[in-house]
């Protein structure tokens, strides 16, 4: 009963791309670059060796669960702006644990650590969730606000009680052991298996989503909460957990990062990664299928953008297109009402010029 | 013969896929009272648009007293002394009633100020001159609605009015403010020679004060009477277009033990204030107690504190002996109650999901629906909604299509075919034809009489009185907060229940 996406969508998709590389190489020839090396460059960049493609995948993970977590925020109808506070949580409570457990077996260290990552990361996102069910406070505020608040605690934690004794770094915690360190799948790129347990989750987020029960009374929630709470359901414990999944979730990407590509926290195990994640699955429509194609497609994007930087393109090129992607998807709703309210009109005009009496008939027969 | 003073000729519409007029001519005589009348979406209110100027028609023409209308702009039609008095008043609630009356052609002192007192002593030459009083210098926000429909009325004829059209005037009405304004239409028919079209779909009042009467159907006008040669029967088969059964509903057995109690309740509205005071009833199975109440006087307070949306101040619930204050709507439904809400798409479903799924609602974690504990069977809901949709005739582009493009009286029928499908004890019922069709309320009726035979113990509020008499075995009256009076259907008409929705006459023991 999932409503699938529609072919309309797909070609306003890929219109809208077309479009954000037209407007890009525009860009590109008014600044007095070739369009067509600069993009050669960045599908070179993308997929010229192993090792990126690598990164690409590595990056599209992080984006994918990223995004699946708004998904699920918006599946009942919160708006979880605060994933990338939660990941920070996750990170740092997921490396404290490695190197404070430190000589411990492996079996032991990454279980505690994944459960410190769900842990943390869902009972930070929790306060927001209480606060707009019980409170009514808006959940955006809360959660940006709360974003600010995760990042300085980290920092302050990097610096202060669990800074590394490497004084080369400012902020950091000490290096994990090697021997929990998750195995890289490609040699020098920082792609891990990690993405073996995100695709578990990934599937999972899916399932519960589109298939189950659960996912259909969390929809029914978002779409219509005094519906859903006057047929019977107990829409302020769905929204709770939803939201605690959802930084969880997040908290599994810090985790992801940690023990997978970057072996200790710093505040760069995340440069906004959750944002760029929220903004695929925002023009995804919060389609979970879609959030997941999507992650891939921006990854591609950004992980080739270094490539341009080798042809003498700056890499904020990426940003642009990126961005002028998000502007067309965001009026490709705008784009196609207008058209078809045109043609209607049109075919309404066509239909009652002089053949009066024929166009009639045709109009009684629909109505 | 005289002229008539508005010719339809050979009017049609097209709107996008829809034909709402199909080639309509019709004239309209000085100093009748033409009735137009027909189903929701029939075009009534297009054709009456069209006449006002609002809209332009794809083919035909309009006269006004033996002019074409060349430009389709209501300033232009307004000049031509025709005027419309709008389901929905389009009055400034801040101003006064002479302020709201004059806007538009407002007098000046000076030509740049407004002259208040000119106003007000237009305005009461007009109520002179017509026969109707209101309080000129009352803000419009504190008269009653009656009263409001009064200064629309106004409001045209200081217009320069001579032609009204009143669309579905009677909706927000009691039946004394009803009669009342059937007195004006009469005294103005009478005495100014005016030229009066009614838009309705109630057939007594239709019978009550038309000359002619004008029935359409999907954009066709196909019928035109004297209203003393038809009669309600024949109308109703008219605009449905088959036979319409208006017979009594059969009512077999008697009502049994108490299902629903309701005890000094109190609830406050989201304002703040009480707006159900200290309220008892008592509903048994097997019958259907009506609300009699104008809009506004804590009827949906009550039933949004029974059901549990809203919160109980004080006093006490109780289903089937069970004490339910307080508790959440799904404890609530649980206990044996359903319930169909007065607002449909608010409350009712979820316009964003299909019909399949808002059928499915309250059963989804049935086993027959839920796989293992969790997995939706989606076939079987599927099998199940197809079956539903089927069983309530209901009609639209099948059970995938989304909830929120059906018709409202095809969303109703989602509506009560989930919630009768509960097989509660109690049920709760909430403008259960609000915007439906004659077909579907008949339909709707049926169900409804079916569930109180079966023995359900049913609580029906309507804003349409002839739906609670046709209905109930028992009616109480709101006023205010407070039950006014308790009544059996039977005993009581519906001028006299009138008294008692309005405050001007109550019971003693104010207890149901």
């Amino acid at each position: 009963m999932s409503k699938k996406i529609n072919t309309k969508y797909l070609i306003s998709l890929m219109v809208s791309i077309f479009l954000a590389f037209a407007v890009g190489a525009v860009i590109l020839l008014c600044t007095g670059h070739s369009p067509l090396t600069a993009y050669g460059a960045m599908a070179e960049g993308a997929f010229s060796s192993l090792r990126h493609v690598g990164d690409v995948l590595e990056y599209a993970m992080v984006l994918a669960i990223c995004g699946l977590a708004c998904d699920l925020g918006s599946r009942v109808g919160i708006f979880n702006v605060g994933g990338e506070g939660q990941l920070l949580i996750g990170a740092i409570v997921a490396a404290q644990i490695g190197v404070s457990l430190d000589g411990t077996t492996a079996w032991l260290v990454i279980p505690l650590a994944a459960l410190g990552a769900i842990v943390s990361a869902g009972l930070y996102a929790m306060i927001p969730g209480v606060l707009k069910v019980k409170l009514k406070v808006n959940e955006v505020i809360t959660t940006i606000m709360l974003n600010t608040v995760a990042a300085s605690l980290c920092q302050f934690m990097a610096k202060g009680p669990w800074k590394s004794a490497n004084k080369t770094m400012v902020s950091a915690t000490e290096n994990l052991n090697v021997r929990y360190w998750f195995d890289g799948l490609i040699p020098g790129s920082n792609l891990s298996t990690a993405i073996f347990a995100a695709a578990i989750i990934a599937f999972l987020v899916w399932y519960i989503m589109q298939k189950t029960t659960q996912g259909f009374e969390m929809k029914l929630t978002g779409q219509n909460p005094r519906f859903a709470r006057f047929s019977g359901m107990r829409i302020d414990r769905k929204i709770i957990v939803c939201m605690v999944i959802s930084g969880a979730m997040c908290g599994m990407v810090g985790m992801f990062r940690v023990y997978g590509s970057e072996h200790l926290f710093k505040p760069s195990v995340s440069n906004d990664y959750y944002f760029e994640g929220l903004m695929v699955a925002m023009i995804a429509r919060y389609q979970p299928l879609a959030t997941i194609l999507l992650s891939i497609f921006f990854a591609v994007l950004k992980v080739g953008a270094e490539g341009l930087q080798q042809v003498g393109v700056p890499n904020q090129i990426y940003l642009i297109i990126q961005t002028v992607v998000i502007f067309f998807m965001a009026a490709q709703s705008g784009f196609l009402e207008c058209l078809s309210v045109r043609l209607q009109k049109r075919k309404a005009a066509g239909a009652n010029a002089p053949g009066g009496p024929e166009a009639e008939e045709k109009g009684g027969a629909e109505a | 013969m005289r002229e008539p003073v508005i010719n339809f000729k050979h009017i049609s519409m097209q709107f996008p896929g829809v034909l709402a007029n199909d080639d309509i001519s019709l004239d309209i005589m000085p100093g009748e009272v033409f009735a137009l009348i027909g189903e929701n979406g029939a075009g009534k209110s297009t054709l009456m648009n069209i006449l006002y100027g609002i809209q332009t028609p794809t083919s035909g023409e309009v006269w006004i007293k033996g002019r074409r209308v060349e430009e389709f702009d209501p300033r232009n039609v307004i000049e031509q002394g025709v005027g419309m008095v709008h389901q929905h008043f389009m009055l400034v609630p801040s101003f006064t009633v002479a302020q709201n009356i004059v806007m538009s052609k407002e007098p000046r002192k000076h030509r740049i100020f407004f002259d208040n007192a000119a106003a007000e002593a237009a305005v009461r030459k007009l109520e002179e001159d017509y026969g109707l009083t209101v309080p000129e210098s009352v803000p419009v926000e504190d008269i009653s609605v009656g009263m409001q429909q009064r200064v629309e009325i106004l409001k045209a004829l200081y217009r320069g009015a001579e032609i009204l059209i009143l669309d579905e005037p009677t909706a927000v009405l009691t039946p004394q403010e009803t009669e009342e304004l059937f007195g004006v239409i009469r005294g103005i028919v009478r005495e100014k020679h005016m030229t009066v079209i009614i838009i309705t779909h109630k057939l007594d009042e239709v019978m009550a004060i038309s000359d002619r009467v004008g029935v359409m159907r999907k954009g066709k006008l196909v019928g035109i009477h004297e209203t003393r040669d038809v009669n309600q029967q024949m109308l109703a088969s008219l605009m449905v277009g088959r036979p319409v059964l208006f017979d009594e509903l059969e009512r077999t057995g008697e009502p049994g033990e108490p299902a629903l109690t309701v005890e000094q309740l109190r609830v406050l509205d989201h304002r703040g204030l009480v707006a159900v005071r200290d309220l008892s009833l008592e509903l048994r199975a097997g019958e259907i107690l009506g609300i009699a109440a104008i809009e506004g006087n804590g009827q949906s307070e009550l039933i949004e504190a029974i059901t549990g949306l809203m919160p109980v101040q004080s006093g006490r619930i109780t289903i089937l002996g069970k004490d339910v204050t307080g508790q959440d709507p799904g404890e609530i439904r649980e206990a044996g109650l359903a319930h169909v809400p007065e607002d449909r798409l608010a409350t009712g479903l979820s316009g964003a999901a299909t019909v399949a799924e808002n059928l499915l609602v309250g059963k989804q974690r049935e086993a027959r629906f839920n796989r293992w504990g969790f997995h939706q069977n989606q076939a079987a809901v599927r099998a199940y909604a197809e079956e539903v949709y089927g069983r309530y005739d209901i009609r639209g582009a099948g059970v995938e299509a989304l909830a929120g493009d059906m018709s409202g009286g095809n969303m109703q029928k989602v509506v009560i075919a989930r919630e009768f499908s509960f097989d509660s004890p109690v049920l709760i019922i909430s403008q259960p034809t609000r915007g439906v069709d004659v077909g579907a309320i008949e339909f709707i009726h049926s169900r409804i009489m079916e569930k109180r035979n079966q023995g359900a113990a049913i609580l029906l509020s309507s804003a349409d009185l002839d739906e609670v008499f046709r209905l109930s075995d028992r009616i109480i009256t709101l006023y205010e907060g407070r039950i006014t009076g308790c009544f059996r259907a039977s005993e009581i008409t519906k001028e006299e229940i009138g008294l008692y929705m309005t405050g001007s006459r109550q019971q003693g023991g104010k207890e149901a």
